[in-house]
């Protein structure tokens, strides 16, 4: 079998036009992902009652399972129960009007959220425990000491692991093919599909994410460098 | 379609997915093993700055960082057989799980041949210099100076790899392996209760996944104690 270079070129379009899709899947994810990790790592760090026992369950179960696991019991659980659910509550939609790429969102977020919030934790313990004293000691409300004293000190720890986590997401995305959301991965697969070149069509979706994620590491470098000189401007 | 939940089934279906776990597990290892010792050989090429070899290495490590697991795997799948027919070499009759093993071993090399290149970098220059001046030559400054220090510092991390290689091999059902992931699926198939069959199979992943984490954690606290010991 020979390597069809020229088909190549044709999945390496197709998948370029389905990039959207892949970097939604990994940058929606990683919003929420920051948001509510931000907030299940505050409950563990402040110890906050039955919360904090909630997010630790959370945490380990979700860290122990595959997420293309987590996407199939969320695909499956959709069209097994969802219909039963929405005929109890006489809806008019059923789960096959439902975009698959929302249950794709939802379960990388699902993911997100328990990665980004042990990177937060991570973050939030590397503070001192002096200055969260100190800023009580001038007044200072816990919410006030928050968002003024600590998040902006976790900022130069916690941004290069974002980074790495959000190029994990990315490559995570891939998974979403399982569930037949057309990303980069299923694009190019699409176009085999007549002429079975599955080897052109994979090695097409390659191209287009490692040169994505160089792109990402880059941009990763540069933000990290930044921050750097940031921090050495505050210890000074 | 439509049935409802059944939570007896997901206990049902555990027994039936745990006899296929030895796959898992057997691609787990193997993949580690040849992770560490390719990971090894990529490490000194590029510590060494071989010509060329080092190039080579930077890249293929950058490929299999950028590129997700699943698009790998089906590379290698469709096409190491031509290229290996090229050389003369027919592998099409190979079992389906040779090639998994392939690709998590190629895979996990990149990653550990990272956590390796560090370790041995962390280890400060001093120790080879006081090696060299010694008498010791560059190898066995390497095999017993160096080696040995870097062990122990790369030893959580290739643990975090180890788990990391052991949540990816969930993903080798897709070229048709019957591992703990693909006997859900078959279950899935010919029951119609995929769900709960997923379900067992998440409940393996984390229960396997934390007794290897307490493992890797245990034998961590030995070798902190065997790094004090050191410093006496």
């Amino acid at each position: 079998m020979e390597f069809d270079f020229n088909f190549m070129i044709v999945a390496l379009k197709a998948a370029i036009k389905f990039t959207p899709v892949s970097l939604v899947l990994a940058f929606v994810p990683l919003v929420i992902g920051i948001i509510l990790g931000t907030f299940v790592a505050i409950t563990r760090v402040y110890k906050v009652k039955v919360l904090c026992k909630l997010s630790q369950i959370y945490v380990v179960i979700i860290k122990g399972i595959p997420v293309s696991l987590i996407l199939l019991i969320m695909y499956f659980g959709l069209i097994q129960g969802f219909d039963v659910i929405a005929e109890l509550f006489h809806w008019t939609i059923r789960s096959k009007d439902i975009d698959l790429i929302y249950v794709a969102i939802i379960g990388l977020s699902i993911y997100a959220i328990a990665t980004i919030s042990e990177i937060i934790r991570g973050g939030l313990m590397s503070v001192d425990e002096g200055q969260y004293e100190a800023s009580y000691s001038v007044g200072m409300s816990k919410t006030q000491t928050l968002s003024r004293i600590i998040l902006p000190q976790i900022f130069p720890v916690v941004v290069p692991m974002l980074c790495s986590s959000l190029i994990g997401l990315f490559k995570g995305s891939s998974v979403a093919f399982l569930i037949s959301v057309t990303d980069v991965m299923n694009g190019a697969l699409i176009t085999a599909t007549g002429n079975y070149l599955f080897l052109e069509a994979y090695v097409a979706a390659a191209i287009v994410y490692w040169v994505i994620c160089i792109i990402f590491e880059r941009v990763s470098y540069i933000l990290e460098k930044h921050l750097k000189q940031y921090g050495k401007g505050v210890a000074l | 379609m439509g049935k409802m939940f059944d939570f007896k089934l997901i206990f049902k279906d555990l027994p039936q997915l745990l006899s296929c776990l030895h796959i898992t597990l057997l691609i787990v290892v193997s993949a580690t093993v040849i992770g560490l010792i390719l990971g090894i050989v990529l490490a000194l090429f590029r510590l060494y700055k071989i010509p060329i070899l080092s190039q080579l290495a930077t890249i293929y490590i950058s490929f299999n960082r950028g590129t997700p697991m699943i698009v790998q795997l089906f590379i290698v799948y469709f096409g190491l057989p031509s290229v290996l027919l090229i050389i003369g070499i027919d592998i099409n009759r190979w079992d389906k799980l040779y090639f998994v093993i392939i690709t998590y071993g190629l895979n996990a090399a990149a990653f550990m041949s990272e956590i390796i290149r560090a370790s041995i970098l962390s280890v400060d220059f001093g120790q080879t210099e006081a090696a060299y001046s010694v008498g010791m030559t560059r190898l066995q400054t390497f095999s017993r100076i160096v080696a040995p220090q870097s062990l122990l510092i790369a030893l959580p991390n290739l643990g975090t790899s180890f788990l990391g290689l052991l949540q990816d091999t969930s993903l080798a059902f897709t070229i048709g392996i019957i591992d703990v992931m693909g006997k859900a699926k078959a279950i899935g198939a010919t029951t119609y209760h995929s769900i709960e069959a997923y379900i067992a199979a998440a409940i393996i992943f984390l229960v396997l996944g934390t007794l290897l984490e307490k493992g890797f954690i245990l034998i961590e606290k030995r070798v902190e104690y065997k790094k004090v010991s050191l410093k006496l």
